[in-house]
This record gives structure tokens, sequence and C-alpha cells, in this order.
């Protein structure tokens, strides 16, 4: 124990006799340890965003289908549960929220274009929480029951349609029967959304007015239920697996929207290469300053060996030495990172890429999110690659030979 | 005392659903006069546009209001296209692939055969008599015949995207001109009738031309080369194996 104070206090000084060698060294080590987390936070921050987006962009946490409806989503493969029978089994059960609706493809007309999208036939009241529609920022109004007569719309999708709330479009897809099912429907609202794809790919309106429309009923195509955390839907997949037989198909989020689910575990696996290709910039620096703190004192190290101290010890020390700095380094850049994420917190405006990252499935204000798990990470990679690095010069110090040393010019 | 203000009240309100009732009963006697309780059709289509023009002969049958067939005869290549419709579902078939195809809803919108009427005008012609409200706008007197100018503003969840359309039909029950407007009531399209002759016994526009306003080098014109009326058409004619292999 008295070894490794005095061990230490030698490595301490020992850096300081150099202190501008050092300087830099601690530079380079605390930007490293600050590009790390930094960067990881706003990855990380930047797919919460995508996987919670994505969430919100309708598939929920865990949803109910017929069996062949997600490789053909059409009107063909309703759920055997008729409305009816969904409200009896689900029906306060303790999800966060569920809702049942009908979502088949359809194409919208106005005077001028038509486009393909997505009809969803939705109960306004029961989706809060399950779409990515802000009800405060709609031009016009939002459904107000699955009675309401109206239908809205993305911005976007109105821009190309040449058309505006207040006016007229047709809406055509097929029932049952492949036989048209058609309506015209008054524009009430135009959402606005965080993804172009969304504001051009959906329209919403009421459940029941597309129920009729589609002449199914009280039948729909999806149920969804939302749990209290992406992360582990199990529990709410359990309770819903355990209320239906087998003619439905359960699925988790990270089943239906499978390009987000492996999003989350790439982001996993990115973080520990990041971490590690930052290191090995970091360790050519570490190294060879290790290598010229022990070539600059042969003598002085051998001097120590004569007067008695053991191998082990000069081994001690210059590991020491290394692990002092990487400490200092990293404590310095932990602070760094988090003194540069605290302003940030509440949203980074990246509006000027916003394009590129609409692309990905990204929105256009940035989240850093900074895990503990990540912080620790990056620490014990540094200083466990340190110490491994720092062996080589350590144990060619140790080995010298003491009369040899000290004569060396 | 009380009939007097109610008789002309009386009057008044049964003058207004008189007038309701003969504006959609011109339109659907205009409609009943082109088309016959059933019809053989030869006609010419030619679809221009700036840069080409192609021209098609057609022959179409019709029986009912919901039932037609059209088929293509020249040009050669195109022969035996066909198009069949029955109530408001619709199937082309094309001897090149040798299939039949249901049209779906998605694309009921589109072109028919590339011309400047969509899928829908062809297949739901009479939609325009039971899903609008129709008004006689105006009563003129052009060349000693009447001319009524009908206004029909489609439904309020009827599947017409045009705010109104505008009809000009003689007394005689030609449809001298059938605009098209947007919501914003800017005049989008019309077909006008070019040519009224005395064919098949009845007096009917033999020559349509579909113009868009924006582009008005693009249009297609139908020219009626003969037609009968009243026949007797089987209904086998209207079936998808008749489509396939016409036995006429």
């Amino acid at each position: 124990m008295r070894m490794l104070s005095v061990l230490s206090r030698l490595a301490w000084r020992y850096l300081w006799r150099n202190h501008r060698r050092t300087i830099v060294m601690l530079g380079a080590i605390s930007i490293g340890a600050w590009a790390m987390i930094f960067m990881t936070a706003l990855t990380r921050g930047m797919v919460d965003q995508m996987i919670l987006d994505g969430i919100s962009a309708l598939p929920g946490h865990v949803q109910v289908h017929h069996p062949d409806y997600l490789d053909d989503p059409s009107i063909n493969n309703l759920l055997p549960l008729d409305d009816e029978e969904l409200e009896r089994r689900f029906a306060g059960a303790g999800f966060v929220a569920w809702s049942s609706r009908v979502k088949v493809p359809a194409v919208i007309t106005s005077e001028r274009e038509s486009r393909g999208v997505t009809l969803l036939g939705i109960d306004p009241a029961a989706e809060r929480g399950l779409t990515f529609i802000d009800e405060e920022n709609i031009d016009g109004r939002f459904l107000e029951g699955p009675d309401d007569k109206g239908i809205v719309i993305g911005a976007k999708l109105a821009r190309t349609l040449e058309t505006e709330v207040g006016k007229r479009v047709v809406l055509m897809s097929q029932d049952p029967d492949n036989d048209i099912a058609d309506r015209g429907f008054r524009i009430i609202g135009l959402f606005h959304a965080s993804m172009p794809d969304h504001e051009d790919g959906y329209v919403f309106v009421g459940k029941r007015v597309a129920q009729n429309m589609l002449r199914i009923g009280g039948a729909t195509t999806e149920v969804v239920f939302l749990g209290d955390d992406y992360r582990n839907v199990e529990p709410t997949y359990e309770q819903v697996l355990a209320a239906v037989d087998g003619s439905v198909s359960v699925k988790r989020w990270n089943e239906v929207a499978t390009y987000l689910g492996s999003m989350l575990e790439v982001m996993d696996g990115f973080v520990v290469i990041w971490v590690i290709v930052i290191f090995l910039a970091l360790s050519f620096g570490l190294v060879n300053t290790l290598v010229m703190a022990v070539f600059e004192r042969v003598r002085e190290i051998g001097l120590m060996m004569a007067l008695g101290m053991k191998p082990s010890a000069i081994l001690g020390q210059i590991i020491l030495e290394s692990m002092l700095l990487l400490i200092v380094g990293l404590a310095i850049g932990d602070l760094l990172a988090w003194a540069s994420i605290q302003p940030i917190k509440d949203g980074l405006d990246i509006s000027i890429v916003a394009e590129g990252m609409e692309m990905m499935g990204a929105s256009s204000i940035l989240y850093p999110k900074l895990l503990l798990q990540d912080v620790v990470l990056a620490n014990v990679v540094v200083l466990i690659l340190g110490f491994l690095a720092s062996l080589s010069p350590a144990w060619r110090a140790s080995r010298y030979e003491p009369v040899e040393a000290i004569t060396k010019v | 005392m009380n009939t007097r203000i109610l008789l002309p009240l009386l009057l008044l309100v049964s003058s207004a659903a008189a007038n309701e009732r003969d504006a959609t009963q011109i339109v659907r006697d205009a409609i009943d006069h082109w088309r016959g309780l059933s019809s053989y059709t030869e006609m010419t289509m030619v679809i221009h546009r700036p840069d080409w023009e192609r021209s098609m002969t057609l022959q179409a049958w019709t029986k009912g209001d919901d039932r037609s067939l059209v088929r293509v005869i020249e040009p050669r290549k195109d022969r035996g296209n066909g198009t069949l419709t029955d109530d408001n579902k619709m199937w082309t078939y094309s001897p090149k692939i040798n299939r039949v195809i249901k049209v779906p809803s998605s694309m009921m919108g589109q072109s028919w055969m590339g011309s400047d009427f969509s899928n829908k005008d062809v297949a739901r012609a009479d939609d325009i008599v039971d899903q609008y409200d129709h008004t006689i706008l105006s009563e003129t007197d052009e060349d000693g015949i009447v001319v009524f100018e009908i206004e029909s503003i489609p439904h309020e969840e009827a599947a017409v995207v045009w705010g109104r359309e505008v009809l000009r039909i003689r007394e005689d029950h030609v449809v001298l001109s059938h605009a098209f407007y947007d919501q914003d009531d800017e005049l989008v399209k019309t077909l006008q009738s070019l040519e009224i002759v005395e064919m098949g016994g009845r007096t009917i526009a033999s020559r349509q031309r579909m113009v868009k306003v924006d582009e008005p080098d693009e249009w297609t014109e139908i020219a009626v080369n003969d037609v009968q009326y009243e026949l007797e058409l089987r209904d086998s004619l209207f079936t998808l194996s008749n489509l396939r292999n016409p036995r006429d």
C-alpha cells in the first residue's frame, strides 16, 4: 500500500515534469472522450426520436391483425373480431391506449390530381397517443368522432392535389367483394407531420364513416395497443396474446416495423465501434508519449533499479502514469461532454440539414440523449485499452539492466 | 284570409319543386335519348396532342342504364381491345396479353384508352342523374329551339370532385355542352357538341369534343359514324366471355 502511494506520487510528479507534453496529451484524451460521449448522445437521441416518431406513426407497441394482413394490407383481410367483440375483450384492461382502425389503400382525387394514399378510419378519442397527429397543429380542425363526415389530410398532400380546407375530394377504394367503394369528403383539416412521408401518405376519416363506405359493418383491419415503454413491450404483448385466439396475429412493434427494430439493435453495436475507433486514434498518441517518457529517462530508471527498486515497481509506475493521464483526461472529457449537451438538451434545431435527415426518417429537431451506460462504456473501454497499450513500454522499462541503463548516454 | 296568403306560397313551393324535378327530368331524358333502351354505335375517337394525334374506330353496345361493351376495331394493332361495364364495375380485355382485367378502383380516375375521358366517365355516365341537384339556370331560344341551361351540383357525399357542372340541353334532348367547374368555380374542361345530325331515327350530337381549359391543344373527339337504337341485344353480349371471345 505504501509502495502504491510512493509510486503514484512519483508518477504524478513525473507527469508534470514535462508539463507541456502532458497537457497536449490530456487535451487529446479529453477531446477524444468528449467526442465519444457527445456523438453517442446525439446519435442516441436521433435513433430514439426516429423510433418514437416511428411508433407514433401508427404502429403502437403491439398490433393485432388478420394473419394475412401484413403481407396483403387489403380489405379482404379484415379482423375476425368486430368492434363490439374488441370492446368486450380490451376495454378497461389497463392499456395506456388502444384503438381499432380501418387501414386500407385508397386513391384520393381532387379536380386536378389523384394520389394513392393509406386511408385510416379512426376513432379520434381512442387514437390519442397513437398517432403522429398534433391536434394543436392543424389548419382547420381534427375529426371529432367516429361519425365525423369530414376528412383530414396532410398539408403537403393538399398542395399536391391543389385543394384546401373546405373543398371536397373523392376517396376511392374497394369493398370486400372487390367492388368500387367511393365517397366524397369535405376537407375539414390539414395536418402537419415532422416527416413529409406521413404528410402525403395518410388521410384520416371517421371510423364508422369508413366502415359504411367500405361496407364492412363493424369490422376493422387492425388493433393497436400502447404500453408503458417501447423498450419493454413484453407485458403488453403477453396481455394481448392471452385475450385472443389463433385466428389473429399479434405482433410487437419491432416485428411490424422491422426497420426500426433493427435500427435499435444496430445502434447498440454502433456505440461500441465508435468508442473503439476513437480510442485507436488516441492510443497511438498515448503509446508514443509513454515510449518517449521511458526513453527520456533510461538513466533515471537504471539508477532507481540500482538503488533497489524492483522491476515490478518500475512497471507499476509507468502504468500508473498512463492511468493517471487517462483518468484526468477522461474526467475533463466527461465534464466537457456534459457541459456541451446541457445547453442543447431541449432540442437542437437541425432544420438546415432536415431534408437529408427526413430521408432517414428522422425529424428536424434533435434531442441528444445522454445515457449513463454509454458514458460508463466509453470510460471503461478507454481505461482497459489504455492499460493494455501502456503494458509494452512499461514492460520494456522494467527489463533494463541497471548498469547498462546508468551508463547509457 | 288564410287561403289568400297560403295559396301563392303553396304555388311558389310547388313550382320550385317542379323546377327541380323538371331539371332532373331534362337531364335524365337527355341521357336516355343519347343511349336509348339499347343501342349500337360505331364511332371514331381522335386523341389529339400538340405533337401527335391518333384515331381509333370503336364499336359500342349499351343496354339499359348500366351495361355497355366497347370494342376497338381499328387500328389493327389495337383490334379486339375491349371494355365491359356492368353496374359500376369495369373490365378490360387485351388480346395481346389474352387476359381480362378488372379495373381496380385505384385506376377508375385514369384515362380510358389514352383519351381525355376517365374510366369513371365511361363506367358511370348516369351518376349525373341521381348524385346531383339540378336547377334550370335559364331557358333561351336559339334558332327556334329552346335551350335549357342546367346547373348540376353534386351531393355532399357524392364521389364527384367538381364544384358544379353546367349542361346546355336542347328541348329535343340534345346535349350541346357539358362544362366542368372546380370548387373555386373555375372552368376546368368542357365537352362540346360540334355537329348535330339526324341519325338512327334520332337527332343526336354526332361529333363531340372534350377539351381541358388549361391545355387547349389537347383534346379528344368522338364522332359517331353509325348508330342504331332499340335493338334486341342478347344479355350474353355483356359477359366476360364475350368480352374475351366476340361471338357476334
